[in-house]
């Protein structure tokens, strides 16, 4: 008998085990976090959050840009979506729409004049997610060819008619070498890469209602126009071959991201290049605008932890915990207005034109119907860089689609 | 008694494991989907599902989008099936008649079936670029870049490209097999029987590898209705929409514009398109005289 002990004394231990046990989980919160950083960049900033709050545990997952898009709406279909997700800009505007995520609005007043962005995550003056990382892009000019074709590398092209004149120059290098990377081949991405041009011409997509197309302006008309001189010197192919095309020293300028930054010296070591602000109209006319896209933090309707969730977020955005992802990874930059005066900018002059970059950087328009916005002017440019239409023809039958559809019931 | 329930057991518990996983992901999903297609259903907002009817199977056909998806598919099936066939049994016939190296020549050929096709297709996009290894070749002949994946014309006929090299190895050596089953003594009868060797294939081979001939095409027809993942790494339905398959068209309804209910009855009239293509393809081809093949 007393060999087998005291069975009194094994439940009273079971049951202090059982509370010992249950007692720090009852305390503990835990936040699913989806987002598309490497775990290896992400977890040195989570592993701070632990420290700074003890009582809520993040469960990280890593998204793929190939797969996460799906793995999203699948989660919120079968009614389990992540507390906390890191949401693309142009996937965004569908989410509010549905009613997908939280509004946000009345718990983060403090935080509007801390990060720019906004426009991205805000629908009808309501924001629904918090920006966070944000990415532009910038023109990658191949100095070595500038100055080949006679032009000053030290001073690349400002005005649209500088950068058309030393493309045509740099093609007529020959060797297979083409002056431009136009996109072509993807058409999801083309409005990303027409755009800027028409926005630093004052062109825009919708009106400020967003109830009116304006996209067969005269501004925009006039972009595409000069755009499209652009095609007989231009190697027309998809982004990353165009990457390639310029790693190898094979276009001239090339409009792309900050990743480039860190590609280039390890893929290319000897080439010589520089980035400058996108061309602008002419030297007193316009903007050197971009394409500005975010990644935002959302909150889901579903999340049984949208606390805590914001709790991850608003620390996620801070200065000191978004610089680290943008210094690893190199894709997009903190939201958060503090980042621009972070001494890595000061080693990294290049990384600098980014972030100055983003002063005039444009986001497309917070719309319910964005996904279909933006197919059919991908759809129309398509034709306009295929020859099938005139830069007029393909905006205003671009205006004519995307009218009809805000006329239509959503 | 006993004896035969533990009979039973055996099987049973051998089957059990396959056989709840293809309930669980394939029937559950088939009929999900079925169900899903007489519905208006958005995955963002699953509380506004709401029953539409047939309406999500009339707009389809109604869709130009889709007729186009449906057209470039058929041309995708058409253009690939007979070279695909034509080939692998030619390489089926050459194999069977190497005596040395046929083991190496066999994996060799096998090879590029090996890979998923995602990779296959990576490594197609960079053959295709317009700078690419493809264009290098062509350069150093004389010629000028072909725009390999961003012509409408040649995006779709370099998919299909892409598509036969990944596949003929796989079906030649089906073919293979079978042809390996064939006697040789009755080879070797027809030879003493004066008959060449266009005649042997025609007249004995073929019928001998007709089953295995059948089940190539039936296979392959279901394959290329199916592309999605080449055109989703290559061109994403484009240059001009010249690329833009039914399954892709109908990712695309899925998962860009959410409208689940309409992207299944996309899937169930492709289900029951190449159902009927596969009926028809049994039909005659298993009447067919083998050599009419």
């Amino acid at each position: 008998m007393g060999s087998r002990g005291n069975p009194l004394l094994g439940v009273a231990l079971a049951a202090v085990l059982g509370f010992a046990g249950c007692a720090p989980h009852s305390s503990h919160r835990i936040v699913v976090f989806w987002q598309f950083s490497p775990l290896a960049a992400i977890q040195p900033v989570l592993d701070r959050f632990r420290s700074e709050h003890p009582d809520i545990d993040v469960k990280v997952e890593q998204l793929t840009w190939q797969s996460g898009r799906e793995k999203i709406v699948a989660a919120i279909a079968a009614g389990r979506p992540p507390d906390l997700a890191e949401l693309g800009s142009t996937f965004l505007p569908g989410l509010v729409a549905d009613s997908t995520l939280v509004d946000l609005t009345d718990s983060i007043p403090e935080l509007v004049g801390t990060l720019r962005g906004w426009p991205v995550a805000v629908y009808r003056g309501r924001a629904y997610a918090l920006p966070w990382m944000l990415g532009t892009r910038a023109m990658f000019v191949n100095t070595d060819l500038l100055a080949r074709a006679g032009l000053s590398p030290e001073r690349p092209p400002e005005t649209w008619a500088e950068f058309a004149q030393a493309a045509a120059r740099i093609d007529g290098l020959g060797q297979g070498v083409k002056g431009f990377g136009m996109n072509s081949g993807e058409r999801e991405v083309l409005f990303k890469k027409f755009m800027p041009f028409a926005w630093g011409n004052g062109g825009s997509i919708l009106d400020s209602s967003m109830t009116r197309s304006v996209v067969a302006s005269p501004q925009n008309i006039e972009a595409l126009r000069w755009y499209l001189t652009l095609k007989p010197h231009s190697l027309l192919d998809r982004q990353e071959m165009l990457d390639e095309a310029f790693t190898r020293g094979r276009v001239g300028f090339a409009i792309s991201g900050p990743w480039m930054l860190r590609k280039l010296p390890e893929s290319a070591p000897t080439l010589h290049f520089t980035v400058t602000l996108m061309p602008r109209p002419a030297a007193n006319r316009g903007l050197p605008a971009s394409f500005a896209g975010a990644e935002a933090l959302g909150i889901f309707r579903g999340s049984k932890e949208k606390a805590a969730a914001l709790t991850l977020a608003r620390f996620l955005v801070r200065e000191e915990n978004a610089m680290p992802l943008y210094v690893a990874t190199g894709n997009a930059f903190p939201a958060a207005y503090a980042a621009e005066q972070d001494t890595y900018f000061v080693s990294h002059p290049l990384d600098k034109v980014f972030v100055r970059q983003l002063l005039t950087a444009v986001a497309p328009p917070v719309h319910p119907r964005w996904v279909e916005i933006e197919e059919i002017l991908n759809a129309e440019l398509e034709e306009a860089i295929y020859g099938k239409k005139s830069a007029e023809e393909a905006l205003r039958s671009a205006d004519k689609k995307i009218q009809a559809l805000l006329g239509a019931p959503s | 008694m006993s004896q035969r329930v533990g009979g039973w057991a055996v099987p049973i518990a051998g089957l059990l494991p396959w056989s709840l996983c293809f309930a669980v992901f394939g029937l559950v999903p088939l009929f999900t989907a079925f169900l899903l297609s007489f519905f208006d259903m958005n995955p963002l907002r699953p509380d506004l599902t709401h029953w539409v009817g047939v309406s999500n199977y009339t707009r389809a056909l109604g869709s130009p989008a889709f007729w186009h998806a449906l057209r470039t598919t058929a041309i995708f099936v058409v253009g690939t099936l007979p070279v695909t066939l034509t080939l692998a049994y030619v390489v089926a016939a050459l194999l069977s008649r190497v005596r040395r190296g046929q083991g190496f020549l066999r994996a060799a050929i096998f090879f590029p079936s090996i890979p998923a096709m995602v990779v296959t297709a990576i490594v197609f996009k960079s053959l295709y670029a317009e700078q690419g290894l493809l264009n290098g070749w062509l350069a150093a002949l004389g010629f000028g870049a072909v725009h390999w994946l961003q012509d409408p014309r040649l995006a779709l006929p370099s998919i299909m490209a892409m598509d036969v090299w990944g596949s003929v190895g796989y079906y030649a050596i089906l073919i293979l097999a079978s042809r390996k089953t064939l006697p040789l003594e009755q080879l070797e009868a027809a030879r003493l029987e004066g008959m060449g060797t266009l005649e042997i294939e025609r007249r004995i081979v073929m019928p001998h590898v007709k089953p295995v001939l059948l089940f190539v095409i039936l296979l392959n027809t279901i394959r290329s209705f199916q592309i999605f993942t080449e055109v989703f790494i290559l061109t994403r339905g484009g240059p001009l929409e010249s690329t833009l398959t039914l399954v892709y068209h109908l990712y695309e309804r899925a998962f860009y514009h959410f409208e689940m209910g309409y992207a299944c009855a996309i899937a169930y009239l492709l289900l029951f398109l190449v159902g009927l293509i596969l009926l028809v393809q049994k039909r005659v081809l298993g009447r067919a005289p083998a050599g009419a093949m």
